[in-house]
């Protein structure tokens, strides 16, 4: 039903936004040669700060800088771990991950209670996610003496006279600034508040993306999209009257992310330090 | 431009560079010989600045550049991207970076055109031809090359050898390490011959030949003199390992040997391995010796007794042993099971003496036990010790098998590319 | 013993800085520290609670131990968990060990599934296992919502399961014995045999591995699906032993918690029940704080993850003396 599918374009995109930002972010940091898993946690987080500081100040501009700043401190906790304490990155992005579930669901608990949150009048989000930053980062990435150094650290390390730990870092604060804003369009626009483990894998599955889409910008956007009007589709069954199970439709992203995976891995290659 | 006074560094017990001196000057090639392990890359980095001396003093007028035997480059990324990256900007296209890169390849005088091409692409040739305009365009008053022509064919090793020219007719010193001794006569004005961290020699190349600096480079001096005969031209024969011999396979490392130890191993898999490294793909360091023998069903007590492998116990990590009772342990590991073939690489480097004897008595021993035996090895001495014929790999290609006593008068210059 | 005493520490870091951060949102934390206590050990009823709650976390931490020692990253406990419950529920008409068995065969298939994705695509097992946990838990929604669903259809839960782990005293089943065994055969088997040599050289070195004749390929696919059925035997337990019906949020990161228990145990078999019985302290008594002080019980996770980056802090330090 391809006109069908055109009706849910604008919906797709709408709802894989938050993806979309959290697969640039990533893909950023895993050019550098670092692979966060805790981007997961950086996204619930950010969710959290963002809906208490939209509530406290009134304004959801505040709001997601209150989602930027609850992500950077997460990634500070990530770097501090991984690059000063060498520690291993999965080992520290699983803990992180469950530090953020954590953390938001006791704090949630103890800050259920509060003034509405205020709504969003116009969503700058959506445009600055699929236009503006992807043409920013690209031309960081291939235009810029700094994208070049952090290419070359992600994948020859030795090979480069500029600080790697320098341009890692960076790699994570962009990183963070980008996981803020998903995190928070999440609970300010998508669903006007907060829940426990609200994220449920958006992190994994822009790892995945990331992985889809060869670590281009290019890839991440058309991944990002083709998951998006894969999930749209699943939202239309359901008001369809086809009367398909509902909880089976739920796992359709999880599902077309592995398909995703096996579809593509074994024939793409990663940046050669990543991980290390 | 560069003087090296009375330089001295160590490496653990071992002198890499002792007591050396040398003088470089502006407009001339000087070529530094020696074995492997000689001690020339050690003292070229300490003259770089890359290490620091154990004593002695660097003095140096403007810029030093070494460009290394391994590459730097990032594969991934394009020859005008790599070239970027030593010189900072702020925002350029692709189109731009790759004028600026046509540009300053011109301005080096070296030919390397399609500068949008990836270097994981490119040939070994083409890569090291970037790696001498990445250094060249930072305009250095002294240039040294750690084995240039390593992995070069005969018309690009000419092609750099232009280069160098030219270079040294505009003023730059150009230090030339290599072990190829007909390239150094055609190259270079002055040659110093270093062995064991020292320099033994230094002559001028006019005055010279490569017989002679291929007997003060290599110890075991037999008798000079002989005809130099003509390598093998033979597609590098399949290697016939004999039961109860050894067959040492001897070169400058570089030349091969890691292909052709992994291509043994496939056509023999029941093969037992000793390989070139130990910590890596030897023993398992968090594992106990008694552990590492048990995955080849050797017993760690019959093992130690028999290898006289010093520890405080068959219980202790392998990790925790010196070098050479590591080494041991692989040894009785893979030797314990009697296998048919084995495969040995460097299996003496970095070992004291007593220890390489061991090794070299349990080899003996496998051999005369109905083994055939392959040593892989740059050490010559080693493969005199030990072998019972003696094969130079030279370029990937195997020359043909040779008595000792027949090896002591030609693996020199073979070794050397001398034909 | 130093390790020992490594893992102690991280603990105590752990629920200090539990008490500390319910002090910043105006609790005592001497209160809150006595509730954790008294709510886990400080009777009997409520250290029953304790080993009821330690049961599940030490089989996923075995599986996590297993798996990790063999350097496979698998994340996935969770979603072998909810499979093996499944398959457990299944398969209980034929009694307990049938639906056991059911339960580690299915947790083993459903890890192997990353194993294949590995092997034939090169796709990242800590992804793909990942990705399995959610398919599973709205696999496990699918079932309780329909096929499953229990036959008055009143709530979305299953029938009680065809058979039950016998009692031993008061709330604690035979499943406490089922995992002490497993704790002591699978030290046995990765520490006493010649499959869990092959399986520690590697997880250690996968390169000296190879040329010492150890078919790595081979023993990564084992490890994962032996550690598979580990997490599956925990879903079957849970099932017989404690819940008897499925429901929507019948794992409840048992499978993630597992990682927790696994690390701070250094990976022994052994270890990993001491360490099991600490976090399940730690979440039967972040439960009593949620009741008497109205005090989230996810507090048990972020202990989880402080104990995990506490160790990582600590074996930096070791590593620079």
């Amino acid at each position: 039903m391809p006109a069908g599918v055109l009706d849910l374009l604008p919906l797709a995109i709408v709802a894989s936004t938050p993806l979309l930002l959290a697969v640039l972010g990533e893909l950023f940091v895993q050019r550098s040669g670092i692979i966060n898993l805790g981007i997961e946690g950086m996204m619930l987080v950010a969710a959290l700060c963002a809906v208490l500081a939209a509530r406290g100040s009134g304004s959801v501009t505040l709001g997601f800088a209150g989602g930027v700043a609850g992500a950077a401190l997460v990634a500070l906790l990530f770097g501090l771990f991984t690059t000063v304490l060498k520690a291993d990155q999965i080992v520290t992005g699983t803990a992180i991950n469950l530090f953020s579930l954590g953390a938001t669901s006791f704090i949630w608990r103890e800050m259920q209670a509060g003034p509405a949150l205020p709504r969003m009048a116009v969503d700058p989000v959506v445009p600055l996610a699929w236009v503006v930053l992807p043409l920013l980062l690209a031309l960081l990435l291939w235009n810029t003496s700094f994208g070049l150094c952090l290419r070359a650290a992600g994948e020859n390390p030795a090979a480069v006279a500029a600080s790697v730990r320098w341009h890692r870092a960076v790699a994570v604060a962009i990183e963070a600034l980008l996981a803020g804003l998903a995190g928070a369009y999440l609970s300010l626009a998508l669903s006007s508040g907060f829940a426990e483990n609200m994220t449920s894998g958006r992190g994994f599955i822009a790892l995945s993306i990331v992985i889809f889409g060869r670590w281009q910008v290019k890839g991440a956007l058309a991944g990002t999209a083709i998951f998006g009007v894969a999930v749209a589709l699943q939202y239309a069954l359901q008001a369809s009257s086809y009367q398909l199970p509902y909880h089976l439709l739920l796992a359709v992203p999880y599902v077309v992310t592995l398909l995703i995976l096996c579809g593509v891995a074994g024939r793409v290659r990663a940046p050669e330090s990543l991980g290390r | 431009m560069l003087r090296l006074s009375h330089i001295a560094r160590t490496f653990g017990a071992t002198r890499a560079v002792d007591d050396v001196s040398l003088d470089v000057r502006p407009g001339e090639i000087l070529a530094l010989v020696g074995e492997n392990g000689a001690g020339k890359t050690t003292l070229m980095r300490i003259a770089a600045g890359e290490l620091v001396p154990g004593s002695g003093s660097v003095e140096t007028r403007g810029r030093v550049e070494l460009v290394h035997q391994h590459f730097m480059l990032v594969n991934e990324l394009t020859i005008a991207e790599n070239l970027a990256l030593i010189t900072p900007f702020r925002f350029a296209t692709r189109r731009t970076l790759e004028r600026r890169a046509a540009e300053t390849i011109s301005r080096t005088g070296i030919e390397l055109g399609g500068v949008s091409r990836r270097v994981g692409a490119l040939s070994v040739g083409e890569k090291s031809k970037l790696e001498l305009i990445k250094a060249i365009s930072k305009e250095p008053a002294t240039l040294i090359l750690d084995e240039p022509t390593s992995v070069l064919t005969p018309s690009e090793s000419a092609e750099l050898f232009e280069v160098m020219r030219a270079l040294a007719a505009r003023g730059t010193a150009v230090v030339f390490i290599s072990h190829k001794l007909p390239e150094v006569l055609a190259v270079a004005e002055r040659i110093v011959v270093m062995r064991a961290g020292r320099v033994v020699a230094e002559t001028r190349a006019a005055e010279t030949t490569g017989m002679a600096l291929a007997q003060l480079m290599i110890v075991p001096s037999g008798p000079a003199g002989s005809q130099p005969a003509a390598r093998s031209r033979a597609e590098s024969p399949a290697l016939q390992a004999a039961r109860g011999r050894i067959t040492a396979i001897v070169g400058v490392a570089g030349n091969g040997q890691t292909e052709l130890a992994a291509r043994l191993l496939e056509e023999h898999p029941e093969a037992a391995h000793i390989p070139e490294d130990r910590t890596r793909d030897g023993i398992i360091r968090e594992l106990s010796i008694a552990e590492n023998l048990a995955l080849r069903g050797v017993d760690a007590n019959d093992a130690i007794a028999r290898y006289s492998i010093r520890t405080a116990g068959a219980h202790q990590p392998a990790g925790d042993l010196s070098g050479g009772n590591q080494q041991k342990v692989v040894l009785a590991r893979e030797l314990g099971r009697r296998p048919r073939t084995i495969v040995a690489a460097e299996p003496t480097r970095g070992l004291d003496l007593e220890a390489t004897r061991f090794v070299h008595e349990q080899l003996r021993a496998a051999a005369d036990g109905g083994a055939a035996v392959t040593l892989i090895t740059s050490d010559l001495d080693e493969a005199f010790a030990l072998a019972d014929e003696i094969r130079v790999i030279y370029r990937g290609t195997l020359g043909e098998p040779m008595s000792p006593a027949e090896a002591t008068t030609r693996v020199a210059s073979l070794m050397a590319g001398l034909s | 013993m130093r390790r020992l005493l490594l893992a102690v520490a991280a603990a105590a870091v752990a629920v200090l800085l539990l008490a500390l951060s319910g002090a910043a949102f105006g609790h005592a934390p001497g209160d809150l520290l006595g509730i954790l206590v008294t709510g886990s050990v400080g009777s009997r009823f409520a250290f029953e609670g304790t080993l009821l709650k330690s049961v599940p976390l030490l089989l996923t931490g075995l599986s996590v131990a297993v798996a990790f020692r063999a350097g496979v990253w698998n994340i996935g406990a969770e979603g072998q968990f909810i499979v093996g419950a499944l398959a457990g529920l299944l398969a209980s008409r034929w009694g307990v060990v049938a639906s056991l068995l059911a339960a580690m065969l299915a947790g083993a298939a459903w890890s192997s599934l990353a194993t294949v994705m590995r092997l034939w695509r090169n796709a990242p097992e800590v992804l793909t296992t990942i990705l399995l946990n959610f398919t599973a838990i709205h696999l496990l929604g699918w079932s309780v919502n329909g096929p499953l669903r229990e036959r008055v259809a009143q709530y979305p839960q299953s029938d009680p399961a065809g058979a039950s782990l016998p009692l031993l005293a008061g709330q604690l089943h035979a499943g406490i014995v089922v995992a002490l065994a497993a704790s002591v055969a699978l030290w046995w088997l990765i520490h006493r045999t010649k499959e869990g040599l092959r399986l520690r050289a590697t997880g250690y070195n996968p390169n000296a591995a190879r040329w010492a004749g150890v078919n790595v390929r081979a023993q990564l696919a084992r490890a994962m699906a032996i550690s598979g059925a580990v997490a599956g035997l925990a879903g079957g337990i849970e099932l017989l032993g404690v819940t008897h019906r499925l429901f929507e949020r019948f794992a409840s990161g048992y499978g993630y918690s597992g990682i927790a228990v696994a690390l701070l145990a250094q990976l022994h078999p052994l270890a990993t029940v001491l360490s099991a019985i600490f976090f399940g302290a730690l979440v039967t008594g972040a439960g009593e704080l949620q009741r008497t002080a109205n005090i989230s019980a996810a507090v048990a996770v972020l202990g989880q993850a402080v104990v995990i980056l506490t160790l990582i802090a600590f074996d930096h330090a070791r590593r620079r003396t």
